[in-house]
């Protein structure tokens, strides 16, 4: 033990660069003849950089988010003044809102007619900036909604990452992947609306990858009915089945579809599916979604040198697991499915606002 | 006097990245005011949130406070054009790591790259290093966590972390280091296979 334990103090200290000359060329012959010492030292290397580079990092990230913190744009300022003193100034604030919405406006007339002779790139830059501003708008009166009702609101640090979830019920379940949620315990559901809500895990499938998360806020409730059913018989999972997906590999909805490849996943795993469909970071935990508006399973991973191979785990694996939840769930809703024959699109619009965003915060 | 003044208002490029290597807060806040605006709509034009214009520029400080550190940053054009072309380099990176993102963008303007593939390269070695890292650490449990990172994170003094972890001396702690180290040495390096073929994310 002691041995070992004074192998690692040497190589330490040539590692950083602590032994004299002498020292070092004796240690440099002995690594050439030994190529597991040779191994060690870089090895240990390898480690030490890390290690230092997660400290600069943070040094770095530690002393620009002083600075940021004071430098936010117009919006966020107000945003942030809201949340502490919205009972009160809630009217105010709105008032400031609406002047700041009225500078951004004024300052986007002013830009454009400065840009006027430049390209399309940035004509679309600043229409992107316009639509910030109105979902700044929009963020602000949801933020006064949420104070009022004393919510949590969303952290307003970056997200740890996140995934898809999909309503099974209309008073805020959501099914999404284990993987998502594993190990966190701060997680929002985003609706459609940009509001996030947060959300604790209430069941989980570790194998199958399956995690059920609830919406905390006692009064919440889904705009109107869920759109999709989740078959109890045997879903119809035939080869070349046609399906899509919808989730949210960037802040926006995003649709995808694509068809059944195989019954089996991954190595012939039995529980999952594959599929020809795009797929990226994001949309773990999307619904595969049938012709008929039936989901078939839930988006759980792809094949990393294959392009569009998507995994999904069957709405089997699923169904057993939402038969553990309390019963507040009411699974009967996940029978009727209203969408069968409408137009894609039709089946679409309605489905959207019951497909979230997740997000998982430190 | 008048020209002590005006130094301190305007750094060469080189008194910049040697007081940028001692992590001086004045020059890391003189770096923000002057090419943050710039590097915020740069990222925002090329398809990304504030947020990742502003993680985007982060990562291209780090950059370049770690080779100003190692005393590697020779620079053969202006500072505030090295860190943007870093910058849109990382960003280019991250995009393309997005895949679902338009292509059309990373062929415009390639050219303006100013010699920082290395740089770059590198930065996403260390940062893919330092997840695996977090990890590993994850798995090794503590009081191992604990040593380590009050040792290699938190800079502590083996005395310090015999007292706070209840070593009788700094010896018996240091040899708990090593033994710790070892432990994370092998998990990061022989990391099995699970997530080799089948990706999760």
């Amino acid at each position: 033990m002691n041995e070992h334990t004074n192998k690692y103090e040497v190589v330490e200290k040539y590692c950083l660069g602590l032994m004299d000359d002498k020292e070092k060329i004796f240690f440099e012959i002995e690594m050439e003849n030994n190529p597991a010492l040779s191994n060690l030292v870089h090895e240990h290397k390898t480690l030490l950089k890390a290690f230092d580079h997660h400290n600069n990092r943070e040094f770095i990230s530690y002393s620009l988010d002083a600075i940021h913190k004071h430098n936010h744009s117009h919006t966020q300022v107000i945003l942030k003044h809201l949340k502490l003193n919205v009972n009160k100034y809630w009217r105010t604030a709105s008032v400031a809102a609406t002047v700041a919405f009225m500078a951004s406006t004024f300052t986007f007339l002013i830009a454009r007619s400065v840009y006027k002779k430049d390209t399309h790139a940035q004509y679309q830059l600043l229409k992107g900036e316009i639509n910030n501003i109105k979902k700044d708008q929009k963020a602000i009166k949801t933020e006064v909604d949420k104070v009022k009702k004393d919510v949590v609101p969303l952290p307003d640090y970056p997200s740890k990452f996140s995934g898809t979830g999909f309503a099974i019920s209309k008073n805020g379940y959501l099914v999404t992947n284990f993987h998502v949620v594993d190990g966190y315990t701060k997680i929002f559901t985003v609706t459609d609306d940009g509001v996030g809500h947060q959300s604790e895990v209430v069941a989980t499938d570790e194998i199958n990858d399956i995690a059920i998360l609830k919406i905390k806020e006692s009064d919440f409730a889904f705009d109107g009915k869920l759109p999709y059913s989740i078959s109890i018989r045997k879903p119809n999972l035939n080869l070349a089945n046609r399906v899509y997906s919808l989730g949210y590999p960037k802040n926006e909805i995003v649709y995808n579809e694509g068809y059944v490849s195989s019954t089996t996943g991954f190595e012939g795993d039995t529980n999952r599916f594959q599929l020809e469909l795009p797929s990226g970071p994001g949309v773990s935990g999307a619904p595969i979604i049938d012709e008929t508006g039936n989901i078939l399973g839930v988006i759980s991973g792809k094949q990393s040198q294959t392009e569009g191979v998507t995994y999904a785990i069957k709405s089997k694996a699923l169904l057993s697991l939402l038969k553990t939840l309390p019963k507040d769930f009411a699974i009967n809703s996940l029978q009727d499915n209203i969408i069968k024959g409408q137009s894609r699109s039709n089946q679409i619009s309605q489905i959207q606002r019951f497909v979230c965003m997740v997000k998982v915060y430190n | 006097m008048r020209d002590n003044s005006a130094s301190a208002q305007q750094l060469s490029d080189e008194e910049l990245i040697r007081s940028l290597a001692l992590g001086e807060s004045s020059t890391i806040r003189h770096i923000y005011t002057s090419c943050y605006p710039t590097i915020e709509k740069m990222v925002f034009k090329m398809n990304g949130s504030l947020d990742d214009a502003y993680d985007t520029f982060q990562d291209a400080v780090t950059v370049l406070y770690e080779k100003a550190k190692a005393n590697e940053l020779n620079l053969t054009c202006k500072f505030s054009t090295y860190i943007t072309a870093v910058a849109k380099h990382i960003w280019l990176k991250k995009l393309t790591k997005k895949k679902n993102q338009s292509f059309s963008i990373l062929h415009e303007n390639m050219e303006d790259l100013i010699g920082v593939d290395d740089d770059v390269d590198l930065f996403f070695e260390f940062e893919n290093n330092v997840s695996k890292l977090t990890s590993c650490f994850q798995q090794i449990g503590e009081p191992c966590k604990g040593v380590l990172t009050a040792f290699y994170i938190t800079n502590k003094s083996m005395q310090d972390i015999a007292e706070e972890f209840g070593y009788t001396n700094a010896e018996n702690a240091k040899t708990q280091k090593y033994k710790c180290l070892n432990r994370l040495r092998k998990l990061f390096f022989n990391e099995n296979g699970v997530t080799q073929n089948e990706r999760a994310y």
